[in-house]
């Protein structure tokens, strides 16, 4: 059994970040598992632009943002193994890596999960219909047309508008694909108001909110698909069946955490988020390990995952040095309109960022930090997206003495 | 003439509301930042994007190569830049920044690399 004082699992944007953070925090012996032939994860396949303007203060792809953080594993000479999974992971935080090498048993003082997300598939949203090739998930059309140089199709159909379905829209157009339209079940879209700007309207792609695909034909390859509208409760609105003919489907319907070897390893997992119950330091309910990134929760900026890492390893450092005491646990209780609220729980009343998403856009709304009927903090947001991630830093002068926390959406 | 743009140039996505005639912005609301009156002001006379997309990489340890114009162009001009693209070829290795193409369609328009590419010896 080797050992090492941190393993990061994961060398996409969060393991790169927390990486390259542990060895600024003087912490030497680090390694990191990237189970794919490259590091830098999804950040290589998202070629289009607009990457760290928060971090770096200039507008990238994805390949140079990730290529920021690699230059500096590099330079820090922080080892990293490539083509190599983890495929368990204990409580005591014993890791066993398969690769061509055959299995190695690992054992760490703190563990960083920073495996990041996979995607919804056609299976779990249920779509009815035919099974011809022709159907892909976003990511995977992004990884085969931006990495892999194979085109997926000529006439396409999207369904749901997550961000990366949008940026395909966009990337297969100028592919010279057609892109007929993009579907989203609900009232209003899931990605961001400029991708609809720059990745739709720009082409003029339409986009019908409150529709979806109902059934899907094809004998091989796909061959259209019918889409429907549906009313105020979901349901199919009679009469709004049309068929679309096209060769390919792609599905922008959300992202899971994967937390596999989390759920092995016996840490308490978040219903909503899909990733791990953490402390305001990213802590899980294992002591001394960590979760940072989209395994943590999905993230819509990759800056912002940089972030998360960089201010997960504090509390790496503090857990190292014996100095991450332990206060009286409080459970942030969520209140109205607000879908997830992480940090789920604080073990002390340092600093803390507050990362939540709302249920429904809206505007000119207010979020309270409450104590009992005392109010800590307000904050005051001009407008709310679901799509949107809202960021909120709470001092330790503001925690101090706190009985409880909840917040809420006014 | 009135009008609400969606800034684009961060994630913030500010909903612009501008009245203007002709070039001429006469009133502008919800612009969050210095950036968003440039924005709109391009909007209205000649929208700029940056173009991104890749070309094809001989011997490199990735078969493609991101690549992108390092300045925003006339969106008019996607389309075209997006099948210029198709025909070029290039040879690892391949370094962040390294001009890809120059001057396409007459127009000024570059293209650089935004992917590191190593060398594979096959």
């Amino acid at each position: 059994m080797k050992e090492r004082e941190v393993i990061i699992i994961g060398g996409g944007a969060a393991g790169l970040a927390a990486a390259v953070a542990c060895k600024q925090k003087g912490i030497e012996d680090i390694l990191i598992i990237e189970r794919g032939d490259y590091l830098g994860g999804i950040l290589q396949q998202c070629i289009h632009d607009g990457f760290g303007l928060e971090k770096f203060h200039t507008s990238l792809s994805g390949p140079e943002y990730a290529q920021r953080y690699i230059d500096q594993v590099k330079e820090k000479e922080i080892p990293f193994l490539l083509n190599s999974m983890v495929v368990n992971l204990t409580p005591q935080k014993e890791v066993v890596v398969a690769n061509s090498n055959g299995l190695q048993h690992y054992r760490a003082k703190v563990i960083i999960l920073a495996m990041g997300c996979r995607e919804r598939t056609r299976g779990a949203i249920g779509i009815p219909g035919a099974r011809p090739s022709g159907i892909y998930t976003a990511g995977v059309a992004q990884e085969l047309i931006n990495l892999k140089n194979y085109m997926i199709g000529n006439k396409i159909v999207i369904l749901g508008s997550g961000d990366i379905g949008l940026i395909m829209a966009r990337r297969l157009t100028l592919e010279g694909a057609e892109v007929i339209t993009v579907a989203e079940k609900l009232p209003y879209s899931s990605g961001l108001s400029r991708n609809i700007n720059q990745c739709l309207y720009d082409f003029d792609i339409p986009l019908l909110l409150s529709h979806t695909v109902v059934d899907i034909e094809g004998n091989g390859r796909l061959s259209g698909v019918t889409i429907a509208q549906l009313g105020k409760r979901g349901g199919i609105i009679p009469g709004s069946k049309r068929k679309i003919t096209c060769d390919t489907l792609l599905l922008s319907v959300g992202l899971i955490p994967e937390n596999e070897l989390s759920r092995e390893a016996g840490i308490v997992l978040d219903n909503i988020t899909g990733g791990p119950q953490v402390d305001e330091r990213g802590q899980t309910s294992v002591p001394g390990t960590f979760a940072c990134g989209n395994v943590l929760q999905v993230h819509d900026i990759v800056d912002n995952v940089s972030l998360e890492a960089e201010y997960i390893v504090e509390g790496v450092a503090r857990y190292l040095e014996g100095k991450l005491i332990k206060e009286q646990e409080i459970k942030v209780e969520l209140g109205e309109g607000l879908r997830y609220v992480v940090p789920q729980k604080l073990i002390s009343r340092k600093d803390t960022i507050f990362s939540f998403r709302v249920n429904q856009p809206g505007e000119k709304k207010i979020l309270v930090f409450e104590d009992g009927k005392k109010v800590i903090k307000k904050k005051s947001l001009r407008r709310v997206n679901p799509a949107e991630m809202v960021r909120v830093k709470l001092s330790s002068s503001e925690l101090e003495g706190i009985k409880r926390l909840k917040v809420r959406l006014v | 003439m009135h009008r609400e743009f969606i800034c684009i140039l961060c994630p913030n996505s500010c909903r612009i509301s501008v009245e203007y005639e002709g070039t001429n912005i006469k009133n502008i609301k919800g612009d969050g930042c210095p950036k968003g009156k440039d924005y709109v002001k391009n909007e209205i006379t000649n929208p700029l994007r940056v173009f991104t997309g890749s070309v094809l990489v001989e011997s490199g340890n990735f078969s493609l190569a991101s690549v992108k114009t390092p300045v925003p162009i006339p969106k008019k001009y996607l389309k075209e830049i997006g099948e210029i693209t198709h025909c070029l070829k290039m040879k690892a290795p391949i370094k962040i920044g390294q001009v890809v193409a120059q001057n396409l369609l007459g127009e000024d328009i570059d293209l650089i690399a935004t992917r590191k590419v190593n060398i594979i010896n096959k």
